[in-house]
C-alpha cells in the first residue's frame, strides 16, 4: 500500500469526514458494544435449551414413530436424523449451520425453520404488539388520571382495577373473555384467526380477546408503575415545583414535564416485559387456536422438534436483547442529557 | 405504599364487577336459555342414538373442532406413509383421501373406494376389488396400480402408521380394479385391520412424484370428498367440496374446516359462539350434561377398556398370588360410580360393548374380592407396588382411586405419571411393575388391539406366555369368525385364569354437533375404531 495517497475530491472527503463522525460517535460505539455483549448470551441461551430438551426423556425419533414402535426402528430413525451423535457435536453441528443463517429443517413435518418462523412470527408479532399497543394507550392515561389527585375517586377506581387485573392469570382471564364476549355477548369471536390480508377488519376481531388476555396484566402493571413514578415526580422534584410556581396549570405540568421523565421507568419495564409476553403467547395462542410461534413452540416441544425449538428460542433471545438495546437508546433520545460514552456532568 | 385502598371498597368493587358479570351473564342466557329449551327436545339422553332428522341439504359451510394434542395434531403433515398421528387423524385423512372401506352405523364395515375384499388360501391372499372409474381429485386413476403404489410405499417406510400385519410376499395389480396382498401366514382380521391403519387411505401417485412428498405432505392429493384449500399444520385445515367425488350428490358440504382446540372447555365456548358447528372427541364425563343442555351430543360405544397391566416378568407381580391380590382389591365398579356417575360398562376382557367379540362375563375371572385380598397380601408378607401410567388429570384421577382402594387391602402403591415418551423409557427398562392402559380396539387384531398389551413380542406387554401367543396369533389368523371367537373367548379366560391383568371399564367419547346438523357418527352411533369415533363427513349435511 502506498504511503502517499492522491489528495481526496471534495465530496469523496465530506462522505469520509461523516464516516469517521459515524465510527466515533459514542451512541454506535455503545451499539456495537452492547451487540458484541448479547453474542455470549444468545449462545448461552441456544445451548440452555438445547441441555434442557436433550435432558427430557424420549427424543424426535421416539415421538415421531409413536408408541408402537420398536427400539430397532427408533434407532433407524435416530441414526436418519443425526440423533444418535453426540450432544456437543448435534449443538455444534446445529451452532455452525445457525451462524451461516440456516437454521435447520423440522424433524417433524420437514419444513425449514426458517419458513416456519416466516409464516408464524408475524401472527405472533401482531398480537404482541395489539397487546402493547392495548396495555400502553390505556395505561398512560389511566396512570395521569390517578395522579393528577392521588387518593381521589378515581385514583382509587383506577387501582382497584389495576389490582383486579394483576391478580387474574392470563388464560383464566382467556376463559372468562370469550365466555362473555363470545358466548354470552356473542360479539367476539371465541377461536381462530384471520390473515389481514383476508380481511382487516376481521384480522382485529379475532386478535381482540387475545390480545386483552395477554395485555390487560401489562396494563394493571403500567398503570401503577407509571402513576407511582408521577407521584413521586410531582412531589419532590425541583423542575416541578419551578413550574408550579411560575404558574403552569398542575394537568400541564403532569402531562408536559412529570410523564417525560416518568417514562424512563416505563420503557425500562416494556423492553423486559417483551420476553414475559412472548412466554404468554404459549398459553394464549394454544386457547385461541392462533397459529403463532407460541403454538409452534408448544407442538415442536411435544415432539421433541429440537431443531424448531432451537429456532424459536434463537429468535426469541434476539428480540429481547434487541428491545433492551432500544430501550437503551431511546432513553438518550427522550433525555438529551444523557449520551452514551460521555462522562457524566 | 402509601395510597391504601381499604378492603371495604375493594370488596365493594369486586362486589360490583360481579354484578356487572352477572347483568352481563343473564342477559346473555336468556337467549341461551331459550335455545336450550328447544335443544332439550330434540336431544336424547344418555347414548342418544340418533336425533337430528331432517332431510340433508346440499351446501354450506362447517367447522369442526379437534382436540389439540391428539385429533387435532398433524404435525408430520397428511401424507398416508409419514402420519405418525394418522390413527388420531382418521377426520382429516378420511375428508381427503376417503377410505377403501369404511365402519359405518351400527358398527358394520362397508365399501367406499372399494367393492370388495374377499380372503383366500386360507386367509393368506386378500383379493381387494375396487370402484370402477376413480379419480383422484388431480384427475388422474385411481386404480389398482396406485392402490399398489400406495401399499408398497406406506409399508417401506420406518413409520409405525402402517399396520402390523404377517410379513407380506407380494402386492400385486392383476388387472385395473383388482389388488392382491399375499402375506406369509393367514390373516383373518385383514379386511378390519384396513380401517385403523394407513394402508386405507389412497394417495395420488402422480401429485406425490410432481409435487414432492415434503409438499405432499402439507396439500396432499385423494379421491376423498373433499380437497384440500389450506393447512396450517396441527392449527387448521380448509376443505372444500371436491367435484370429481365418486359418488354423485356427495358430499352435502361444500367446505369442511378442522380446528385444534385447547381443550373441551375451550371447545364447549367456540361451539356456543358459534365459532364452530361439531366437536369430534369430547372426552370429559362431567362436561356431559353441558353440551347435552346445548347441542346433539351422542355417546359413541366405547371398544378399549382400561387395564391394569402387571409386569410378569419381575417380581414382585412375576408371583401368582401378587397378581391375583391386585385383581381381588380392585373394585372397577365403584371406581365407575364415585368418578364417572356408573356412565360406564365394567368388563372382564379385553374388548367392549361396542367393539367385536365382546363377552360380559369371562369364567373364573376373579372378581372383587377385599378379603381375599387381605389375605394374599398377609401371605405375600406385604405388597409395595410401582404403579404409573400417561399424565393426564383422568388417569390421576384413576390411579389416586385405585391407590385407595388397594390400601385397604394393605397394598402400598407410589403412583408416577409420565408424559408419552417418559411411558416408553418405562416399558423399555422392562423392569416396570404395573402399569394403567387400555387394551383392546373394535377388533381385538387392529391398532392398539390385544396384541400390543400381552403378546410376547410386543415392547409394551408384560405377559411372556406362549401359550397366550398362540390364542392371540390364531384369533388373528382365522377367516371364519365364528372360529375368531371362540379362540377369543379362550384368550380371555387364560388371561383371567393366569390373572395376567384385571380389566375395569370403557370411557366413552361424545361426538357434538348443532342442532342442524346431522351425519353418521357424528349424530348417530359408530363405534370408535381407535379411540374417537370418525363421522362419514361425505354424508354429514345441515337439515333442511
Amino acid at each position: 500500500m502506498s504511503s502517499t495517497s492522491a489528495p481526496l475530491s471534495a465530496p469523496l472527503a465530506a462522505r469520509a469526514g461523516r464516516a469517521r463522525r459515524l465510527a466515533s460517535s459514542p451512541t454506535l460505539s455503545f451499539i456495537v458494544r452492547r451487540l458484541l455483549a448479547a453474542i455470549p448470551v444468545l449462545l448461552g441461551v441456544t445451548f440452555l435449551s438445547f441441555v434442557v430438551m436433550n435432558s427430557l426423556p424420549g427424543d424426535a425419533a421416539q415421538e415421531l414413530l409413536g408408541a408402537q414402535a420398536t427400539p430397532a426402528e427408533i434407532h433407524q430413525l435416530e441414526i436418519k436424523l443425526g440423533l444418535d451423535k453426540p450432544f456437543l457435536t448435534r449443538y455444534w453441528d446445529w451452532l455452525h449451520q445457525a451462524v451461516i443463517g440456516h437454521l435447520g429443517h423440522s424433524l417433524s413435518s420437514g419444513q425449514s425453520v426458517a419458513s416456519i418462523l416466516g409464516s408464524d412470527l408475524p401472527v405472533t408479532f401482531e398480537l404482541v404488539g395489539f397487546a402493547f399497543v392495548i396495555s400502553l394507550a390505556l395505561a398512560v392515561p389511566l396512570a395521569l388520571v390517578s395522579a393528577r389527585k392521588p387518593n381521589g375517586v378515581a385514583d382509587r377506581l383506577s387501582m382497584m382495577f389495576s389490582m383486579a387485573g394483576l391478580s387474574i392469570a392470563p388464560y383464566v382471564l382467556a376463559l372468562v373473555l370469550v365466555y362473555v364476549f363470545a358466548v354470552k355477548l356473542n360479539v367476539l369471536p371465541a377461536i381462530g384467526w384471520v390473515p389481514p390480508g383476508q380481511s382487516v377488519w376481521q384480522n382485529i376481531r379475532y386478535l381482540i380477546l387475545p390480545a386483552v388476555s395477554i395485555g390487560l396484566g401489562l396494563l394493571c402493571f403500567y398503570t401503577r408503575l407509571l402513576r407511582a413514578d408521577l407521584l413521586e415526580q410531582m412531589q419532590g422534584e425541583d423542575y416541578v415545583v419551578t413550574a408550579r410556581a411560575k404558574g403552569v396549570r398542575p394537568w400541564r405540568v403532569l402531562t408536559r414535564h412529570a410523564l417525560r421523565n416518568s417514562l424512563f421507568g416505563l420503557i425500562t419495564v416494556v423492553a423486559l416485559n417483551l420476553g414475559t409476553l412472548l412466554g404468554f403467547t404459549v398459553v394464549i395462542e394454544d386457547i385461541f387456536g392462533i397459529p403463532g410461534i407460541g403454538h409452534e413452540l408448544l407442538q415442536a416441544i411435544d415432539n421433541r422438534d429440537i431443531p424448531v425449538i432451537e429456532g424459536i428460542v434463537f429468535v426469541f433471545a434476539v428480540i429481547v436483547v434487541l428491545c433492551n438495546l432500544a430501550a437503551d437508546v431511546l432513553y438518550s433520545v427522550l433525555d438529551p442529557r444523557i449520551r452514551y460514552g460521555r462522562p457524566t456532568e | 405504599m402509601r395510597y391504601v385502598i381499604r378492603s371495604s371498597r375493594l370488596a365493594a368493587f369486586a362486589a360490583c364487577l360481579f354484578v356487572v358479570a352477572a347483568v352481563v351473564g343473564a342477559c346473555g342466557s336468556s337467549k341461551s336459555s331459550s335455545s336450550s329449551a328447544s335443544t332439550s327436545a330434540g336431544t336424547t339422553p344418555s347414548s342418544s342414538a340418533t336425533t337430528a332428522t331432517g332431510a340433508p341439504k346440499t351446501g354450506g359451510s362447517l367447522t369442526v373442532l379437534e382436540l389439540g394434542g391428539y385429533a387435532g395434531a398433524w404435525p408430520t403433515g397428511l401424507d398416508p406413509a409419514t402420519n405418525v398421528n394418522g390413527a388420531a387423524d382418521q377426520d382429516q385423512m378420511n375428508s381427503i383421501f376417503g377410505q377403501l372401506f369404511q365402519l359405518s352405523t351400527g358398527g358394520h364395515v362397508t365399501p367406499d373406494l372399494a367393492t370388495s375384499a374377499t380372503p383366500e388360501k386360507g386367509g393368506t391372499t386378500w383379493r381387494i376389488a375396487l370402484r370402477p372409474g376413480l379419480k383422484f381429485s388431480d384427475g388422474t386413476p385411481l386404480d389398482a396400480a396406485a392402490v399398489v403404489s400406495n401399499w408398497k410405499r406406506d409399508l417401506a417406510n420406518p413409520c409405525t402408521c402402517k399396520p402390523i400385519l404377517p410379513p407380506v410376499k407380494s402386492i400385486t395389480a392383476p388387472d385395473s380394479t383388482t389388488v392382491l396382498l399375499s402375506m406369509a401366514a393367514p390373516d383373518g382380521a385383514f379386511q378390519n385391520q384396513l380401517l385403523v391403519a394407513n394402508l386405507n387411505w389412497i394417495a395420488s401417485p402422480t401429485a406425490i412424484k410432481s409435487m414432492g412428498e415434503q409438499a405432499f405432505k402439507i396439500k396432499p392429493v385423494g379421491a376423498g370428498p373433499f380437497t384440500v384449500v389450506s393447512d396450517t399444520l396441527s392449527n387448521t385445515l380448509a376443505l372444500k367440496k371436491n367435484p370429481n367425488y365418486w359418488e354423485s350428490g356427495r358430499p352435502y358440504l361444500d367446505s369442511l374446516t378442522f380446528k385444534a382446540t385447547a381443550d373441551d372447555e375451550s371447545a364447549l365456548e367456540a361451539l356456543q359462539s358459534g365459532g364452530a358447528q361439531a366437536y369430534d372427541g369430547m372426552a370429559t364425563p362431567s362436561l356431559v350434561s353441558t353440551y347435552k343442555s346445548h347441542f346433539t351430543t351422542t355417546e359413541q360405544p366405547a371398544t378399549s377398556p382400561y387395564d391394569i397391566q402387571l409386569n410378569t416378568a419381575a417380581p414382585p407381580f412375576n408371583n401368582k398370588n401378587a397378581r391375583l391380590a391386585i385383581y381381588y382389591a380392585t373394585d372397577a365398579a365403584i371406581i365407575d360410580q364415585k368418578l364417572f356417575g356408573n356412565q360406564f360398562q365394567v368388563v372382564q376382557g379385553f374388548t367392549a360393548p361396542g367393539g367385536l367379540f365382546y363377552y360380559p362375563n369371562v369364567p373364573g375371572y376373579p372378581a372383587y374380592d377385599i378379603n381375599k385380598a387381605k389375605s394374599l397380601v398377609k401371605s405375600l408378607g406385604g405388597l409395595n407396588v410401582n404403579f404409573f401410567t400417561l399424565a393426564s388429570p383422568v388417569n390421576q384421577n384413576f390411579m389416586e382411586a385405585l391407590q385407595t382402594l388397594w390400601k385397604g387391602a394393605g397394598i402400598n402403591t407410589s403412583i408416577h405419571l409420565y408424559s408419552l415418551a417418559g411411558l416408553i423409557q418405562q416399558f423399555d427398562t422392562k423392569k416396570w411393575q404395573a402399569a394403567l392402559q387400555t387394551a383392546g380396539a373394535w377388533d381385538p387384531a387392529a391398532g392398539v388391539g390385544l396384541g400390543f398389551r400381552f403378546l410376547s413380542q410386543s415392547p409394551f406387554s408384560g405377559v411372556h406366555d406362549p401359550k397366550l401367543d398362540a390364542l392371540i396369533l390364531g384369533g388373528q389368523a382365522q377367516v371364519n369368525p365364528t372360529a375368531r371367537d371362540q379362540t377369543y373367548q379362550k384368550a380371555a379366560q387364560y388371561i383371567a385364569q393366569n390373572a395376567d391383568g384385571p380389566f375395569l371399564f370403557p370411557l366413552a367419547s361424545w361426538n357434538v354437533a348443532v342442532h342442524g346438523v346431522q351425519g353418521p357418527g357424528l349424530t348417530t352411533v359408530i363405534p370408535s375404531v381407535v379411540v374417537n369415533t370418525a363421522p362419514l363427513w361425505q354424508d354429514v349435511s345441515f337439515t333442511q
